[in-house]
């Protein structure tokens, strides 16, 4: 029996650890781990519906947003009130932020430094050796997360851990003066945001070999379904299988009684896949992969050549970094637009405590995030249940894991670890959420 | 001076300030003085270090042995962040023992390898000694880069602390006010006292450093985020339950019972981000997790 070890895994968000065992005969399984399970969906327990966002905002400093909105639209829905446009609108702008700057993080921090320095020593594969070499990279790309950073600050009151927002309503809508001062910041960054686009583009193009054989498994995918486009809020949800087939749409009712959640036997994530379909892939590649189009000019146009060089449907996990980058680029045509849109109307609604069930679902910057919320009569949390991205993932990843295993070995092989790694980053998991 | 950066249990929001820090922050890549800092690097042991800055909190085994090994190589210790300080928002979950909560979530699952979990949440320095504290959920950027540059001239890093209260700029709206009130249910007014308007804001019990951000700029009651004041953790007759059902009483013109009442959720809306302090905890009547535990699950 041949056995791999990395522990911890680095450059990821959060503390988790991979096993590979290999026993003669078999093919290799490969066992991501982490533990400290935080408890949140009990530490909510009893929070009245006004003090659950901030609850939930902590279990991800990076998602926070998303984690705050789903909750908020579950609870909404469990009483039956229904946010105004206005607000709506502003939360699609806060959460476009953020994706963004989560985005610019994992791309940054997390995965340039493998694309840029593929066959360079560990030790030197960092932000830090990046910046002696060429500060304008790092620069770039830490200013797009800064960009990020000041939009959300404006709209959520704080960049971490945003305060603005709370069930049915915002504190403060953004004056006239201050979009335009966004507008023009964003403006500012186009030149930042096409370089970092097409050096990403670049780098996946210098490193095809490896993007196209590393992780790459077909899988279902399962995302939010728009209009014809990605979209990270809504009521309809779609799963397809992996070569686009048995397509089926589903209400996040139905979605909710198709999910089957299960332990681990080495981990405190718990797995949840898709009854028919089976350990589906969530994130990036199956947003692009259900939709098909982003929906903006910018950023259709780059996908079409991402499409015509890596094919369609899309599965080698590398080339979800092109579709980060993309996906900033779509993000930054949202922002813009919504920043036009007049600050006419409500922002706010009053909520009446009672008892109720309600579900929602939003597409996180990493993949789906599920909230179902029951409160009592007045309107403390009675029951909370939420699924994260990396729940949904966790299998597929595994598997990709296990394949690269398979393919070069777990003995001899000098840059096995630094291919599982790159293959773990190209799913950028948030052990966070996972162990929420 | 080399600086580490650890994660124990943490939602990563703080070292996302840290990462938010630009003309700071490319001076401290540039002079190449991060020598330890998973999230960024490839490193898995924890190099000799002047300063560590830790976020999050210790859940399990795995999370003590990496503080402890950090306290041994590293000058000096920072607790980064509300929940290595004073346990922050996780530290909710001390109102149940570790192994029911377990149980609620996973049935009677078993792991292969799975570390020993905490008896109870603690801060940090209930586990190694602790040289500096610099709370916030997140801390504020600026009170990072100042604590930094502080201490990264070997200075001492201590800033005289006050409350919140202290940098709020709002004005009383007079009392009496209607309330208790939510702020789902009424809208707060901006510019007046959110206390005095029958909020539950925290600010008179929770430390300066924000810029009253909540009250002043977005009109919205403290939910003390930057943990308890001073006074707070040292003054042994102070609890934050009873001390802000006193003041709202007084706005709102109510009795305590009534504001208990309407303030249902006791341990969300005053010990957000305080629970597990030890401090605080030994304060409460019947001392501990049995009264707030009632509180809780009530
Ligand atoms: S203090 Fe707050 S921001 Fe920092 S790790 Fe803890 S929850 Fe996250
Ligand atoms: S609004 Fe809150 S922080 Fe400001 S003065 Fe009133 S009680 Fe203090
Ligand atoms: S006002 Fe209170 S809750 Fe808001 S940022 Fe400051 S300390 Fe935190």
């Amino acid at each position: 029996m041949a056995e791999l070890v990395i522990d911890p895994i680095t450059r990821i968000g959060g503390i988790a650890a991979l096993r590979i065992v290999a026993e003669e005969a078999t093919p290799p399984e490969a066992c991501l781990s982490a533990f400290g399970y935080r408890g949140f969906e009990q530490i909510a327990l009893g929070a009245h519906l006004d003090n659950l966002l901030p609850v939930v905002s902590r279990i991800c400093g990076l998602d926070s947003l998303f984690h705050q909105l789903c909750a908020a639209m579950a609870v909404e829905k469990a009483l039956g009130v229904e946010a105004p446009s206005r607000l709506r609108l502003l939360r699609e702008l806060a959460l476009h932020a953020q994706l963004f700057e989560r985005h610019a993080v994992s791309l940054s921090v997390h995965s340039l430094p493998d694309l840029l320095f593929p066959s360079s020593d560990p030790s030197l594969r960092n932000l830090v050796s990046i910046y002696s070499v060429d500060e304008e990279v790092v620069r770039r790309l830490l200013g797009l997360k800064s960009l990020g950073s000041m939009v959300l600050q404006e709209v959520g009151g704080n960049s971490v851990h945003p305060v603005n927002f709370r069930t049915g309503g915002a504190a403060r809508d953004v004056p006239g003066e201050k979009r335009d001062a966004l507008r023009s910041k964003l403006e500012e960054a186009r030149p930042l945001l096409v370089e970092t686009s097409r050096l990403i583009k670049l780098l996946l193009r210098r490193n095809e070999e490896m993007a196209s054989r590393i992780g790459n498994v077909p899988a279902p995918s399962l995302a939010l379904r728009g209009p014809g486009q990605v979209t990270m809020t809504g009521e309809r949800a779609a799963v397809v299988g992996p070569q686009g087939d048995g397509e089926q749409d589903l209400s996040p009712h139905d979605l909710l009684g198709r999910l089957r959640e299960s332990n681990s036997a080495y981990s405190h994530v718990r797995n949840v896949s898709v009854e028919g379909y089976g350990e589906t892939r969530v994130g990036p590649l199956s947003r692009i992969n259900i939709n098909g189009h982003y929906g903006t000019s910018l950023a259709d146009g780059e996908l079409e050549e991402v499409k015509s060089q890596w094919g369609f449907p899309i599965h080698a996990c590398l080339v979800g970094h092109v579709l980060r980058i993309l996906e900033m680029v779509h993000a930054w045509e949202k922002m813009h637009e919504l920043l036009k849109e007049p600050d006419e109307g409500e922002i706010s609604l009053e909520v009446k405590p009672a008892a109720g069930k309600g579900a929602a679902v939003l597409e996180a910057p990493e993949g789906m995030l599920i909230y179902e919320v029951e409160l009592t009569g007045e309107g403390l949390v009675k029951d909370l249940n939420l699924v994260t991205p990396l729940q949904f993932n966790q299998r597929v990843l595994e598997t990709s894991l296990a394949k690269i295993a398979e393919e070069v070995g777990i003995e001899g092989e000098p840059k096995i670890m630094d291919m599982l790694q790159m293959a773990i980053r190209a799913y950028a998991p948030c052990i966070p959420c996972g162990l929420h | 001076m080399q600086i580490a950066l650890v994660s124990l249990s943490s939602c990563l929001g703080c070292q996302a300030v840290f990462l938010g820090m630009e003309e700071y922050l490319y001076a401290i890549i540039g002079e190449n003085r991060i020598s330890f800092a998973p999230f960024i690097m490839d490193n898995r042991e924890v190099a000799p270090v002047d300063l560590a800055l830790v976020e999050g909190t210790v859940r399990h085994a795995g999370h003590f042995m990496r503080a402890r090994e950090v306290r041994e190589k590293a000058e000096r210790v920072v607790a980064l962040g509300t929940c290595a300080c004073f346990g922050g928002v996780q530290g909710l979950a001390d109102r149940f023992a570790e192994d029911t909560m377990l149980r609620r979530r996973f049935g009677d699952a078993a792991w292969e390898g799975a570390p020993a979990g905490v008896k109870r949440l603690l801060p940090l320095d209930s586990f190694i000694k602790v040289d500096y504290f610099l709370p916030g959920c997140p801390p504020t950027q600026d009170l990072l880069r100042k604590f930094l540059e502080a201490a990264l001239a070997g200075a001492q890093p201590q800033r005289e602390e006050t409350t919140v209260c202290a940098e709020c700029r709002v004005v009383s709206p007079g009392i009496p006010q209607p309330g208790p009130r939510r702020t789902t249910e009424a809208p707060p007014e901006r510019g007046k006292c959110l206390m005095e308007a029958g909020y539950a804001c925290m600010g008179p019990l929770t430390r300066d450093g924000c810029g009253a951000l909540c009250p002043t700029l977005m009109g919205l009651p403290c939910r003390g985020c930057r943990g308890p004041s001073d006074r707070a953790l040292l003054d042994p007759h102070v609890d934050m339950r009873e001390e802000t059902v006193r003041r709202l009483a007084r706005a709102t013109d109510s009795k305590a019972g009534e504001v208990e009442s309407a303030v249902n959720d006791p341990v969300h809306a005053f010990y957000m981000f305080c629970l597990a302090e030890p401090a605080l905890r030994r304060r409460r009547p019947e001392g501990s997790s049995p009264f707030v535990q009632r509180l809780g699950e009530r």
